[in-house]
């Protein structure tokens, strides 16, 4: 047998335990954890084996694993484990390490991973639109909170589309997109042996997995259904089926909405006919399908919270990154909601006070999106899309 | 102020504490709650450490409490109080009706003729017994029982008028003063509708190792022969799955010591009797305990048994009432689903404590062992402590006896 020698990270192991998997050293590696994983496939099946690099410290071996990918989080593998080692809390600590530690600037992931890091990551957007609101005020005679005669409230008075929010919100977007690629290739690359693969039976194009990738994992969610295909647990586990598509399709709401005010917007400069000017009407097409977005956004956000609230939390522990997520959420969709119905109220001074903060809310779930667990949107649909490519379900 | 000695429970440890207190000049009362003494042993087909069946060793410990007129035995009896302190308690008993004479009345043929039956606990539900039974041959006390629960009309009316049966007779309770008291409460295996990823009972053919063991030994259901329960048929492929329930904070938090030699046994009467028959181990870790390790050797060394390390989570029914497991196997990070016409759940020792009230003022941890007590003249002794073999068992005996003795002795 070939010899080889370990080199245990033992900080590594630290790490992961302040992310959440701070039970992974009661693991004795019984296997009852593959067992118990309906997703995990026959050959090299997880997430034992993700239970003892991590107790060992292998660092490479884990961050560079995609099976932590495809994991969903259902907890039966905490339900059946004899130890408490809870390998699904393990599992999302080393997506949680990930977030950290992918891409640079890795400050930002360090910032992201513990709570005191908090200040500084909301500290950053709210001077940033606190600047914009000193500035635009100036245009307002230096007036903070402007009402036009007829009483109304146009946010766009301070916050003016055209040279504040779009072009601070469009570099955001796309630097933070371009950081999301930058990190899925290098954990693309990382998913691959050293060596080639050889695939055995016919291959697709990736574009093909990827639809299908797409319509099992966003369209329909079947993968938290195929969650609960696994032995008897003799435990209640709740579905996260519901909450987590309406919350998705929510997003997708919201994000065709913004597209089409910003089409119509940017796009009206060029073909008038096409033009969309904000405030929208409340019986306006596109501000109907926002405000359903919004209250799909709000259910989707209390079935999740209430079943995180009702969890067992001996077996299946909520950490920073979980809660951090939700909360970003919470945040973006309250303030929303509130500074319209502010608007409306034509109460000036909350109305202007909540959609500065609805402005930073939103600047930090996407500025922070690649170090936070929002970034699974990218990075589990990487892994997905790579074990579909050498013939696995994922 | 008494010099006797109560000891509850009748099984391996509890009667060699009775015998050994007993030969040393004391009064004994053994409490003893089924009908006969002999406890989990009396229900294998061999135990360790010389392979010998139960009725080996227990021959011999009842010869001894026969030959004893110290030795007082109360069967079918439950302890329901207990009054007073160190040195002089009182303990009120509870004896239920036994509806059949105090002398050996053999009613093999009657017993035979009743029609009404129940799944028997001795079997542990593979064969059904009558309402007049007997457990096993060598019986003590050598006497039948009669459950009038079980008679249906027609068994009314034909032991109607038998003069050797009572089926009027009632509860008694009588008192007892004691000096020190042993408990040796013993263990039961883990309830398997427990266990609901393996199973939990509702899988045809796959078995718990203490209902092997009623398989294998001559006078149960089988005759010995070691078969499908469902059809009687020789299964060609086993599968034991170890720390079925056993080190495992959702069921018993501890290892139960005893299981992995169980299997290993359970090896030896499959290579016995079918020598052809595939058998798998699924294990978490080998425990051979001290000289057991030879057992083990010899065990690995059989042609047709073969061990993986991985513990089974998953056990379905699959076609033809076979089994079908699911396992990793550890060393190779492969996922196994496979069948087997049989699949036997080595169970681990759960204290009759831990799921029964008890009188006795003893503190119990949170697995339910006996913890303490001896400070107010209780001494615990065998499974009712911590698992253990039948060797160890008999020497807690010994151990709580010599205890007892000299917190009566002199008074």
């Amino acid at each position: 047998m070939a010899q080889c020698t370990l080199k245990p990270d033992i900080d590594f192991t630290r790490k992961l335990t302040l992310a959440g998997g701070d039970s992974l050293k009661k693991c004795y590696q019984c296997a009852t954890c593959a067992v118990a994983c309906p997703l995990a496939p026959a050959n090299a099946p997880y997430p034992r084996k993700e239970m003892v690099w991590a107790s060992w410290g292998l660092k490479d071996k884990l961050t560079s694993d995609v099976d932590i990918w495809l994991c969903h989080n259902c907890g039966n593998c905490s339900d059946l484990c004899p130890r408490g080692a809870n390998p699904a809390d393990v599992m999302s600590a080393a997506r949680n390490v990930v977030y950290q530690d992918l891409t640079a600037p890795k400050c930002v992931g360090s910032l992201m991973s513990k709570p005191s890091g908090l200040p500084i990551l909301f500290g950053i957007p709210a001077i940033l639109w606190f600047i914009v609101w000193w500035i635009r005020s100036l245009y307002n005679d230096g007036n903070w909170f402007p009402v036009r005669p007829d009483g109304h409230i146009v946010f766009g008075d301070i916050f003016y589309g055209d040279y504040t929010i779009d072009p601070i919100f469009m570099l955001t977007f796309f630097g933070a997109l371009f950081i999301l690629c930058r990190g899925a290739y290098k954990l693309w690359q990382s998913f691959k042996p050293d060596g080639a693969v050889a695939v055995i039976g016919e291959k697709g194009c990736w574009l093909c997995h990827l639809w299908h990738v797409l319509v099992d994992e966003v369209i329909f969610a079947t993968r938290f259904d195929d969650c609960h295909d696994g032995p008897k647990t003799g435990k209640v586990t709740q579905t996260r089926r519901v909450g987590h598509t309406v919350l998705v399709w929510a997003f997708v709401t919201l994000a065709f909405v913004t597209a089409v005010v910003a089409l119509g917007h940017w796009g009206g400069k060029i073909f008038p006919i096409i033009e969309i000017t904000t405030p929208l009407h409340p019986m306006h097409l596109v501000k109907i399908i926002a405000n359903v977005g919004a209250l799909m956004l709000v259910v989707g956000l209390i079935l999740l919270t209430i079943r995180r609230i009702a969890e067992n939390s001996e077996t299946h522990k909520s950490n920073y990154y979980d809660w951090y997520l939700l909360g970003i959420i919470w945040a973006v969709a309250l303030t929303g909601i509130f500074s319209q119905v502010f608007r409306l109220a034509e109460a000036v001074g909350p109305a202007f006070l909540v959609y500065y903060l609805h402005l930073v809310f939103v600047w930090m779930l996407f500025a922070y999106l690649p170090w936070s667990k929002l970034g699974h949107l990218f990075y589990r649909t990487v892994a997905l899309l790579y074990v579909r490519m050498y013939g696995r379900k994922g | 102020m008494s010099n006797a000695i109560l000891v509850v429970g009748g099984g391996f440890s509890g009667l060699t504490a009775a015998i050994e207190a007993a030969e040393l000049g004391h009064d004994v009362y053994i409490v003893e709650k089924s009908p006969w003494l002999g406890g989990r042993v009396a229900q294998l087909n061999k135990y360790f450490p010389k392979l010998c069946p139960p009725s080996c060793g227990l021959e011999i410990q009842f010869q001894r409490i026969r030959k004893n007129p110290r030795i007082h035995c109360l069967t079918m009896a439950n302890v329901i109080g207990v009054n007073g302190s160190k040195g002089n308690y009182t303990v009120r008993v509870r004896l239920e009706p036994r509806h059949t004479p105090p002398h050996n009345v053999d009613f093999t043929f009657l017993a035979s003729t009743l029609e009404g039956e129940v799944a028997s606990e001795f079997d542990l539900g593979l064969s059904k017994r009558k309402a007049l039974y007997k457990a096993m041959p060598f019986a003590y006390p050598a006497r039948y029982v009669l459950d009038t629960t079980t008679l249906s009309k027609a068994d009314n009316a034909r032991i109607a008028g038998k003069a050797s049966l009572d089926p009027s007779e009632e509860a008694r309770e009588i008192e007892l003063s004691v000096g020190a008291i042993v408990v040796a409460t013993g263990w039961k295996p883990y309830d398997v509708t427990n266990l609901s990823n393996l199973g939990a009972g509702s899988v045809k053919n796959c078995i718990s190792n203490m209902q092997l063991e009623r398989l294998a030994s001559p006078f149960g259901p089988t005759q010995g022969k070691i078969v499908r329960p469902t059809d009687g048929r020789t299964p060609h492929s086993v599968a034991f799955v170890q720390c079925a329930g056993s080190r495992d904070q959702n069921h018993l938090n501890y290892c139960s010591y005893i299981c992995c030699m169980a299997t290993l046994k359970h090896c030896l009467y499959f290579a016995e009797q079918h020598p052809t028959t595939q058998i798998t181990v699924f294990y978490i870790d080998l425990r051979a305990p001290g000289r057991y390790v030879n057992v083990l050797e010899k065990v690995q060394a059989l042609p047709n048994v073969h061990f993986i390390k991985g513990k089974v989570a998953n056990v379905t029914q699959s076609d033809g009432d076979c089994c079908c497991i699911q396992a990793e196997d550890a060393i190779r990070g492969e996922k196994l689903t496979l069948n087997y016409d049989m699949v036997v759940l080595a169970t681990g020792m759960q204290p009759t404590l831990a799921t029964e009230k008890c009188p006795i003022p003893v503190a119990v941890d949170a697995d339910g062992f006996i913890a303490g007590g001896e400070e107010a003249g209780i001494f615990a002794c065998g499974c009712a402590v911590m698992p253990l073999d039948v060797t160890r068992s008999a020497q807690s005996g010994t151990a709580a006896a010599l205890k007892a003795v000299q917190t009566v002795k002199g008074r």
